[in-house]
């Protein structure tokens, strides 16, 4: 049986009689009550002492380890206080790395740990249709009614299709809203619930249902004010009326963050044949929620099992060159995929960083524990034991490495906001994470690895042995540096130099690119003068009619706007479109025939309209531009078309004609000029054949305005507005900005990348550079006595600067030696598992070295002057 | 009479509580009773202060070798006795035997005649 504490009335009483039986026995003796009581308190002593002291012996065992770590905590304390420069260091140095890889590990959590709100989540899968060519080809109407007539292991079915509706109502101008269509099923099978009203059900299904919508909870809370108000509200979509009938829970946008759902009767174009009948056209998205007992692999091998079946039935609807396959994924995973590898690249980098910080730090500390010997060689030669003495490292530890951690986590805050902001361009989860603010989870890793960075450095340094002779500067405080401490501290810098290098190769290979890209030619002159704005005919839901004529009025009368140099359309905006409408088509020329075996040349097709080539600031090389009036068939061709078809320089007057799905005999069409190059696809031009037509059928779905103007092009926007919707009133204009502006935001991702990259390679190269400053500092003020000895022998200052400074570079070459077959290891293995690992060019490579070595230089100079100064008479008389 | 200050002899570190358990080999015992004995059988040469008998006391008692027990003293007085466990008598022997090889150990260095040179 375990004894049992004794209570404080127990122990009161243990006393009180103790003392009862001594007076009672001095009172036998003949002593006077009073002496005797006197004399009884005497004897026993100070009995809060006695009582305290017995409590103390039932303390558990711990308690005692723990009273005593924190009084080496005070003393610690007492103890960085005096050494404030190295203290602060490395409470900076740690915060630094604690807080980035708290603030990437929430993010990480958020984005690709944390389930959806989605009931059931993991039973929800996508299901995705791509060649390899076309990633996600999506689903025709007809290809996703055979798969639920034939799959049994996904349990229903949801469909989605994203359309741009002009939405009129809700208290706002006729706006351009990204709406998503859905059938009844789609809720139910995505498990989501509404927050007011109802979502949409089978009800809504058909071409005789009601136009419903419901708003996605972010729409109503930004643009609506939360307004609980909204349900039965009436809209217009397009031409369509619908009923606002609920609003739904904050939950994942995916595929698209759209800010209405509507039914399908909402869209004409859904209840059109084209869209029901046609097995070629895909615009819809599916999920699925699997059956009951099914797997994921299962759904997948049925899907694919049923989906190959398909394509034997209906050979037309699938190209036979390249072969269209179904991929099925876990929805949670689908949604993560795109922020999967850059966020593993940021944790990697992250982790980088700690290390670099924490191998500063453990030489900063094993520098002071050196500095200690002395200290640690008296409390061992007083009886501590090595317990006692690690102890007294961890307090010290512990606390630089609680200070930093405090640290680490407030700037955890400003950097979780940072990261999922980048993050959100791939992952809409990120943006969660942005206004959910710090996950409590950074906390405990904030904690974990200050924690772990604490008791990994009180174990760095080597303790006083018992065995070792004790005289060990036990009197005065000098420093002696053993090779096997000299060996470690050269280590760690080593350590940090190479991981910084391996971030600062990485992020110099980043800039590079952003460099190359942003100093660019474009072609288009004055880009800043350039108004590019989104007219989306397809908004209203019907083809504007005479789409041609539209856009030729209504550029006409901008351009007699004051302030316009000069307007135009297109169908493109540079860069903002790329890729988005194909655009390539086969052409023959006149007078080029294509070599045996070989195919009619591809070039990009281009809508401009009169003035096109003014407006956008591309120098007409030769012949003319289009003008308002054009009756013949004509095109204008870029310099890479004419001098690639017509290499003598007689492009003009040629005729060109090109294939179009929808025409087997194409016009053939004169060529009146030819301009010079620009790339609307690639942010660096490349040479690509281009065609310009002064027209197109396509038109009618959607154009681009484009205005060139003296002033500042934004504040032309609203003058504008007001003509387009003088010709068509309810007519949207989106997007408005000038070209410099598309082009910056198109880029932005890269500069984001560049400058978080470049961010954390800073980071690293400062800690870097102070570890290095820090192991040469410490190495010579150990080595004053060899500094003095070599001054009083005839040394010249100049050359102990060049020995110092020369140890700095010698640990810089090893460590970007070590960096470097470190780094190229490291990208070989990652690109097993991610796709693209690309390795930086020479130039990034030896620009990070040329930095290193630089940086090395810098940080030996310091104590290299230190050295070079050292007072000879004073160093040697030292010891 | 009690003996001057100056002639007592400080407790050798550690066998306090030797003395504890050797004291209460003969049956229970309160605080008290326990330091006067030792005292008593010291001829007052060793003096207990009660700052560190209580703490010993209630050290030995966790460890298992003293168990406790209130009782009524002679003089009719609460008091709490304290007697060995088995554990303890055990612990006693143990010690018992390292003092007296540390006593054989000590003395034969103290009483040693100088070798002589061969």
């Amino acid at each position: 049986m375990r004894p049992v504490p004794p209570g404080n009335d127990e122990l009161d009483d243990e006393i009180r009689g103790h003392l009862a039986i001594n007076i009672n026995e001095r009172i036998e003796r003949g002593e006077d009550p009073e002496a005797a009581r006197l004399a009884a308190l005497r004897e026993f002593g100070n009995v809060t002492l006695t009582r305290d002291a017995i409590r103390r012996v039932w303390l558990p065992a711990w308690f005692e380890n723990a009273a005593a770590l924190g009084r080496d905590v005070r003393f610690a304390l007492r103890a960085l206080v005096r050494l404030k420069g190295m203290a602060a260091t490395v409470v900076v140095t740690l915060a630094l790395g604690i807080g980035a890889n708290a603030a990437i590990f929430s993010v990480v959590r958020g984005v690709l740990l944390r389930p959806l709100v989605n009931r059931d989540e993991d039973r929800l899968i996508y299901i995705r249709q791509g060649r390899p060519d076309v990633d996600n080809m999506n689903f025709s109407v007809p290809e996703i009614d055979d798969l639920k007539a034939r799959v049994k292991s996904v349990r229903a079915f949801g469909d989605f299709s994203t359309l741009d509706f002009t939405l009129i109502g809700l208290g706002s101008e006729p706006r351009s809203v990204k709406s998503g269509v859905v059938s009844g099923t789609f809720f139910e099978v995505m498990g989501l619930r509404p927050v007011l009203g109802r979502l949409l059900d089978r009800r809504d299904d058909g071409p005789n249902a009601a136009g419903a919508a419901v708003l996605t909870y972010r729409f109503w809370t930004t643009s609506l004010n939360s307004d609980p108000a909204v349900v039965g509200k009436q809209i217009r979509l397009g031409p369509t009326a619908a009923t606002v009938v609920g609003v739904l829970e904050p939950s994942v946008p995916y595929p698209a963050d759209t800010e209405i759902i509507a039914n399908v009767v909402t869209s004409p174009h859904h209840l059109g044949a084209t869209m029901s009948k046609g097995r070629t056209h895909r615009m819809t998205e599916l999920f699925g929620r699997l059956a009951p007992g099914a797997s994921v692999e299962s759904a997948r091998a049925e899907l694919t099992a049923v989906h190959a079946g398909m394509m034997r039935e209906h050979p037309e609807a699938y190209s036979t060159k390249r072969r269209t396959q179904l991929t099925v994924a876990r929805l949670r995973d689908q949604i993560a995929a795109p922020a999967r590898t850059l966020l593993l690249v940021l944790l990697a980098t992250a982790a980088v960083v700690f290390v670099i910080a924490c191998s500063n730090v453990a030489n900063l500390i094993l520098a002071r524990s050196v500095r200690r010997e002395g200290e640690l060689a008296v409390r061992a030669a007083l009886g501590a034991g090595t317990g006692a003495l690690r102890r007294t490292l961890l307090a010290e530890s512990l606390v630089l490495c609680g200070a930093g951690a405090i640290l680490g986590i407030a700037l955890a805050k400003p950097m979780v906001a940072m990261v999922s902001q980048y993050a959100a361009r791939f992952s809409v989860r990120a943006l969660d994470v942005a206004s959910g603010g710090v996950d409590a989870s950074v906390l405990w890793v904030g904690a974990g690895l200050a924690i772990a960075a604490a008791i990994l450095l009180a174990y760095v340094p080597r303790l006083p042995s018992a065995h070792a002779p004790a005289g060990l500067g036990l009197g005065a405080g000098s420093v002696r540096i053993t090779p096997g401490t000299n060996r470690r501290l050269r280590l760690f810098a080593t350590t940090q130099i190479a991981c910084s290098f391996v971030l600062l190769a990485g992020a110099s290979m980043l800039l590079t690119t952003l460099v190359t890209t942003q100093t660019a030619k474009t072609g288009y002159a004055n880009m800043s003068h350039v108004l590019a704005i989104d007219v989306p005919a397809a908004a209203l839901g019907v083809p504007l009619k005479n789409g041609i004529a539209f856009f030729r009025e209504a550029t006409r009368r901008v351009g007699e706007l004051p302030g316009v140099e000069a307007a135009s359309f297109g169908n493109v905006v540079p860069w903002r479109d790329a890729g988005a409408f194909g655009g390539n088509a086969r052409f023959t020329a006149e007078g080029y025939t294509p070599a045996d075996g070989e195919e009619s040349p591809i070039g990009r097709v281009r809508t401009a309209g009169p003035h096109f080539f003014a407006a956008l600031g591309i120098s007409v090389l030769a012949g003319r531009e289009f003008t308002d009036d054009e009756r013949d068939p004509v095109a204008i061709v870029n310099q890479s078309l004419a001098q690639r078809m017509f290499p003598n320089g007689e492009a003009l007057n040629r005729r060109i004609a090109w294939g179009d799905p929808m025409n087997p005999n194409p016009t053939q069409r004169r060529i009146v000029g030819v301009v010079a190059d620009v790339d609307d696809e690639n942010m660096v031009r490349q040479p690509a054949m281009t065609i310009y037509a002064p027209t197109s059928p396509m038109l009618g779905y959607g154009g681009r305005l484009f205005v060139r103007t003296a002033a500042d092009p934004y504040s032309m926007v609203p003058a504008v507005t007001r003509v387009v919707r003088g010709l068509a009133p309810d007519q949207s204009l989106e997007r408005a900005a000038t070209l410099e502006d598309v082009r910056a935001e198109v880029l932005s991702p890269d500069r984001v990348n560049a400058f978080v990259f470049s961010g954390f390679a800073g980071i690293a190269l400062l800690i870097a550079v102070v570890g290095v400053a820090s192991v040469l500092a410490f190495s010579v003020s150990a080595r004053t006595r060899e500094f003095g000895v070599r001054l009083a022998v005839g040394s010249a200052p100049g050359d102990l600067v060049l020995r110092v400074v020369s140890e700095g570079l010698a640990i810089a070459t090893i460590g970007i030696a070590a960096g470097a077959v470190g780094g190229y290891a490291l990208a070989r293995v990652a690109s097993k598992f991610v796709d693209s690992v690309q390795m930086p060019g020479a130039l990034p490579v030896v620009g990070a070295a040329a930095v290193l070595m630089g940086a090395a230089v810098a940080a030996s100079m310091m104590p290299a002057t230190r050295a070079s100064r050292v007072d000879v008479l004073q160093a040697l008389r030292s010891e | 009479m009690a003996k001057r200050d100056d002639e007592r002899l400080e407790l050798l570190q550690g066998t306090l509580d030797m003395l504890i358990l050797r004291t209460l080999q003969w049956g229970r015992q309160h605080g008290h009773g326990i330091g006067q004995a030792i005292r008593a059988q010291s001829d007052d040469l060793l003096t207990v202060e009660t700052g560190s008998l209580y703490p010993a006391l209630h050290r030995l008692v966790k460890r298992g070798w003293l168990k406790w027990q209130w009782d009524q003293s002679e003089a009719n007085q609460r008091a709490k006795y304290y007697r060995l466990t088995p554990a303890g008598k055990a612990q006693l022997s143990r010690e018992q035997d390292r003092w007296s090889q540390l006593v054989t150990a000590i003395g034969r260095i103290m009483n040693a005649t100088p070798a002589t040179k061969e």
